[in-house]
């Protein structure tokens, strides 16, 4: 009698330690995320975790739109904004319904982007801090990607990469750019004259405007094998004057190809660039060496990034490219 | 006789004023209902009501909410709402200052932005756009708090430079408040030029809107405008006589000095208040009391509660057309407000005066 209650308790014990075994096992599988998703820090310094990789992602600008598809997250990203148009142009999508939009990247309508209920949302600094804000408060996890240099480009697409479960797509993305723009640096080795590069970002009857070396596209500027004529103004982006420009007489010039980002360029046609006054002094006007480079490409801190420097090397070094 | 038309007349008065005051509450509850169906996210008004129904105590045991999805529920709570409630703040606090501003000048030409208060609030803006970016301070935005210190200390300086001994005369504060406005945009100005990526914020904040608005916003300031409108009710038989002339305001008994500190006081803090969660919204305080002049009359007993109201109405409506304005062109664009509150007012304000011009007293 004693040994058959025995067994029976053995048994039952038995089958509670394997059921609870299991159980946790199971348990344990279910609970554990990627580490990836804990602790996610961006460029303001916020930390953000992740409960789950993401699967309705909102992206508020243009440059984390292309690090999102250059990913392969295509099929994550619920809505972009209004300015988005690479890889794909997303402006038809959205007219024929594939794709939803948030507005005006800096000013983003909040209820659009509530009623796609977001699991991440990706921004710049471009869209303002109030906007950012709210949107933290209204418990949305939100990651601001606002590199300064190249090296802060290849560590948001690590970090989107982490946020989204896609490591090594992220980390052979980001070799692939480093190779490409080693490559360049390799060619550029042996070069000893390097041209001076006057970027032009704004130019009309009242104002011009250019970068200083803490703007983006000095350092691309740099490893493109150029000198950027204001880089010994310690600012990004600045109202210079036409006399500075005409003194400093630059070698090339640089000219965005839409005028801030819509439309015909603001420079007019190259002609007219000519035609200002006392232009005809530079060398890059005498050279013929005014260059229309991809807005987009030059002032998108994204993943073509590669593209900018490989296509401002071949205007600083046609013999070398 | 004539003593019992005088009481008759009064009487008159008295249930005409009763009445529009109850007829513009019952338009402002109406215009808040169908603004909060007004917005990107279609959501039916009998979700509407549900959501909001499951906010009150005691009835929300009541309401089926199964059918409402949570992302609906944080539509209208926590993004549409704020946005029409800080619109009847803002509003009412706006035309109220306005009001009291026009009336303590005796100039129409005079708003709730004349002693500086916009550009020493854009100043505050500005500077905490451009070097504050995520600091706050107990739960406030550091945004706000500036903007309402910027505010402050703008009417501070007009005020004491106006000051002749104990008294501050009405030219002084005029003027002073106009150089002292120049003075601070040309300060905001210089903060453009060096804003870089921040510029956007600054130029967004300058014409107002509530897109990201949040509760604690709201709240933060919600005191400060219902504790100054609420006194300067009281002022209102003062402001009457004040428009009789200051010499006669005084032989009536009304300590004008005394009254003049208070009111400009009072509207400098609500005005302050309102942009700091606003930014700079154009008209309000201007026109709105001119409209409401034309319809109600110049008494101050009853045109200070009634433009209160209808600055509330009006920038409910502005902000609900900011909202959805592009919508039928099939985008998300949302446009600042204060580009509605002007191009939507001012051609308002153009009919009803030339047809009532004859009539239209201060």
């Amino acid at each position: 009698m004693k040994t058959k209650y025995i067994a029976a308790t053995i048994v039952v014990i038995a089958l509670i330690a394997t059921g609870s075994f299991i159980y946790l096992y199971y348990q344990g599988q279910a609970g554990s995320l990627p580490e990836t998703l804990i602790n996610l820090v961006d460029d303001t310094g916020y930390k953000t975790s992740l409960d789950a990789l993401p699967n309705r992602i909102i992206s508020l600008a243009p440059s984390t739109t292309e690090i999102l598809f250059a990913l392969g997250l295509d099929k994550k990203v619920v809505a972009v904004s209004d300015y988005d148009n690479y890889p794909y142009n997303f402006t038809a999508w959205i007219a024929a319904g594939n794709m939803t939009s948030i507005g005006a990247f800096d000013n983003p309508n909040m209820e659009a982007i509530a009623s796609l209920d977001p699991d991440l949302i990706l921004t710049t600094a471009g869209v303002q801090a109030p906007t950012i804000d709210s949107l933290r408060n209204l418990g949305y996890k939100v990651l601001v990607l606002n590199p300064t240099n190249i090296s802060g480009v290849l560590q948001n697409i690590d970090l989107v990469g982490n946020a989204t479960g896609k490591n090594a797509e992220a980390a052979a993305l980001v070799k692939s750019i480093q190779s490409r723009i080693e490559a360049v640096a390799n060619k550029l080795a042996d070069v000893e004259t390097k041209p001076k590069v006057y970027y032009e970002v704004w130019y009309d009857s009242t104002s011009l405007w250019s970068a200083g070396s803490k703007a983006w596209q000095n350092e691309l500027i740099e490893k493109a094998g150029g000198v950027n004529i204001f880089v010994d103004q310690n600012v990004d982006y600045f109202q210079a004057s036409a006399e500075a420009v005409i003194e400093r007489s630059p070698d090339v010039i640089l000219l965005p190809s839409q005028g801030m980002g819509f439309g015909d360029p603001f420079w007019g046609n190259l002609d007219d660039v000519r035609a200002r006054p006392g232009w005809n002094s530079i060398s890059a006007v005498q050279n013929n060496r005014l260059c229309q480079v991809d807005s987009d490409t030059i002032s998108r801190a994204g993943p073509r990034v590669a593209d900018a420097v490989e296509e401002l090397a071949r205007f600083f070094h046609p013999e070398l490219f | 006789m004539n003593e019992d038309n005088v009481e008759t007349s009064y009487f008159r008065r008295t249930s005409r004023w009763k009445s529009s005051v109850i007829l513009l509450i019952i338009a402002l509850v109406a215009t808040v209902i169908v603004s909060l169906n007004v917005g990107y996210a279609q959501i039916s008004f009998g979700n509407i009501l549900a959501i909001l129904g499951k906010q009150i105590p005691f009835l929300n045991g009541f309401i089926d909410s199964s059918f409402i999805e949570p992302k609906d529920a944080l539509i209208i709570l926590q993004i549409r709402l704020p946005r029409i409630i800080a619109g009847v703040i803002v509003g009412s606090a706006l035309a109220a200052s306005g009001v009291v501003y026009q009336g303590v000048f005796k100039n129409p030409m005079a708003d709730s932005y004349i002693l500086g208060v916009s550009a020493g609030a854009a100043v505050g803006a500005s500077f905490a756009i451009l070097f504050g970016i995520g600091f706050s301070f107990l739960g406030l935005r550091f945004v706000q708090i500036a903007a309402f210190m910027g505010a402050l200390l703008a009417i501070f300086i007009v005020y004491n430079i106006s000051r002749v001994g104990t008294r501050v005369p009405i030219t002084n504060l005029l003027l002073c408040g106009i150089a002292v406005n120049f003075f601070l945009y040309s300060v905001v100005a210089l903060m453009e030029v060096i804003a870089g990526n921040e510029l956007k914020g600054i130029v967004l904040w300058l014409m107002g809107g509530f897109s990201s608005v949040l509760w604690s916003d709201i709240w933060a300031v919600v005191p400060f405008i219902v504790f100054g409108i609420a006194v300067s009710f009281l002022y209102a038989r003062d402001l009457n006589l004040l428009a009789l002339g200051e010499d006669t305001a005084q032989h009536l008994g009304v300590r004008v000095e005394r009254v003049k500190q208070v009111l400009l006081v009072l509207a400098s803090m609500v005005t302050g208040a309102a942009v700091s969660l606003s930014g700079l919204v154009g008209f309000v305080g201007l026109m709105v009391p001119h409209i409401t002049r034309l319809v109600i009359g110049p008494d101050h007993r009853i045109l200070l509660p009634t433009s209160t109201i209808v600055g509330a109405i009006f920038l409910v409506i502005c902000d609900a057309i900011a909202r959805v304005i592009a919508t039928p062109f099939a985008s998300t664009l949302e446009l600042p407000m204060g580009i509605i509150t002007m191009f939507a007012g001012a051609p308002f304000f153009i009919i009803l005066f030339r047809k009532k011009k004859q009539s239209y007293s201060l």
